[in-house]
């Protein structure tokens, strides 16, 4: 009886092994193929609004899936052929899925605009912030960065940069770029010093953004 | 009520037996492992992204653990047998089913509040600050697992363990898409439709009220005005449902 328990328990294990090596060796042999697919399925990403209904009241731990996948996504391409065409998809989907989430706004804007030269995709997803998230003072902050540095357009800056300084949490710095904006709209000392804020305060990505930045102006 | 205590403590025993603790070991195994891999990877925003799925993982585990464990609970009992012996003595069915409620219910609660405790310990450790709004959160999670509770103790009274675990899954997933289905069937459905949507979503639980890992997850206090409104809604929900339970169980044949 032991014998055949034995028997049968080595077949068993020996089976469920086969199985799965065999699985791993399917893997391991579509994975040129699977490396397509997975670029190729950002294009079918469905939108927020289906995603939300499919999560069954988890959107914000699915918006971090999201969040995280489009943080690969960037920096996969950043190290290769430094296009970023799916980014401002991958950042509507998190938003929708969570607007409260402010961090993407934020990169995505600043992605859309720095690296696709795409300023007004990148605004149009930080007005959403915005409208989401009223009282946040970096999108409001954000939006004049992007208005000053991108467009030119000192007085939207100004009066964005003003917004935000009347919001609560702001740094201090924030009054300060708002008082600058408002007086001297047009020079570009306005954004030497705004790309010296993001050198000092940015995360790694955005202080070589703003280094790039600096260099190109002649400030450093 | 000492008789439906005694019945609630046994199957907590019951429970407990099935090393259920395991899951609280593994759990907190996956977070501290999460706080340690995603960080790096999130782009300064793990804190938010651990807080997320720490919720999102206890209150999945312990809804899972309570239909999977709920739906054989009763079951058992009848094809062991001991429910003739429980029966026989001086306590009715509803008490028994009563019972079995509210030590599944205390138990995957228990275990729920332990998971949010290890949660906010690792958060604490990893990141500084206590997230003490998780519990918030979980309290309401806590109300939702009275209803998910209730569901599975009304299908184990008349069928099978299969069909309680499919039907009690299937009353999750519906209890959350309950809007949207009022919502769509508002979208230009002939009012016929439109009645019966309004019919099924008042039926049907509204899980969505027991929501708050969102705001939790940015820092936002459940306020006190919702946790009362969810205790409300879910005590007489679930209260609702294993009155209905008890109805049924009392009529059943056993064989």
């Amino acid at each position: 009886m032991i014998a055949r328990l034995d028997r049968g328990f080595l077949v068993g294990f020996a089976l469920a092994l086969l199985f799965v090596t065999s699985a791993a060796f399917v893997h391991l042999a579509a994975r040129p193929r699977l490396e397509k697919v997975r670029e190729e399925e950002l294009l079918y990403y469905p939108s927020g609004f289906m995603v939300r209904q499919a999560t069954l009241g988890y959107e914000t731990a699915a918006a971090d899936v999201a969040w995280l996948r489009g943080i690969q996504y960037y920096g996969e391409h950043r190290l290769s052929d430094q296009k970023f065409e799916m980014i401002g998809h991958v950042m509507d989907i998190v938003t929708e899925l969570d607007p409260r989430f402010v961090q993407p706004y934020v990169f995505g804007a600043f992605v859309l605009a720095q690296e696709m030269k795409r300023p007004e995709r990148g605004l149009e997803l930080l007005q959403r912030g915005l409208r989401a998230n009223p009282s946040d003072w970096k999108i409001a902050f954000e939006i004049g960065f992007l208005h000053y540095v991108c467009r030119h357009d000192a007085a939207s800056a100004a009066h964005y940069f003003t917004l935000a300084s009347r919001m609560p949490g702001h740094e201090e710095y924030v009054e300060r770029f708002a008082a600058f904006a408002n007086q001297r709209a047009g020079n570009t000392g306005m954004a030497i010093l705004l790309w010296k804020h993001v050198l000092a305060t940015g995360n790694k990505y955005m202080q070589e953004v703003a280094q790039r930045e600096l260099r190109r102006l002649g400030a450093i | 009520m000492s008789r439906v205590i005694a019945i609630a403590r046994n199957t907590l025993r019951e429970v407990v037996r099935e090393r259920v603790v395991l899951i609280l070991a593994l759990f907190g195994l996956a977070l501290v492992i999460a706080s340690q891999a995603l960080s790096p990877l999130a782009l300064g925003e793990g804190r938010k992204v651990v807080i997320d799925f720490g919720l999102a993982g206890s209150s999945i585990l312990a809804t899972l653990l309570t239909v999977f464990l709920g739906s054989s609970l009763l079951h058992k009992e009848l094809e062991r047998r001991t429910v003739y012996a429980i029966l026989a003595k001086p306590i009715r069915r509803e008490e028994f089913l009563v019972g079995k409620f509210l030590g599944l219910w205390f138990t995957t609660s228990m275990l729920l509040i332990s998971m949010a405790g290890i949660l906010a310990a690792v958060v604490t450790v990893a990141y500084g600050a206590t997230p003490w709004s998780v519990f918030g959160a979980v309290g309401l999670s806590v109300m939702e697992l009275s209803i998910v509770t209730a569901v599975v103790v009304l299908f184990s009274s008349f069928t099978t363990p299969a069909l309680t675990a499919f039907f009690a899954i299937a009353a999750v997933v519906s209890g959350h898409f309950a809007e949207d289905l009022r919502y769509f069937a508002s979208q230009g459905a002939p009012v016929g439709v439109q009645a019966l949507a309004e019919a099924v979503y008042w039926t049907l639980p509204h899980l969505g009220v027991f929501n708050a890992r969102g705001l939790v997850a940015h820092g936002i206090a459940v306020e006190p005005e919702r946790l009362g409104f969810a205790f409300a809604y879910g005590a007489l929900y679930a209260g609702g449902i294993v009155i209905l339970a008890g109805t049924i169980f009392r009529r059943r044949e056993f064989r």
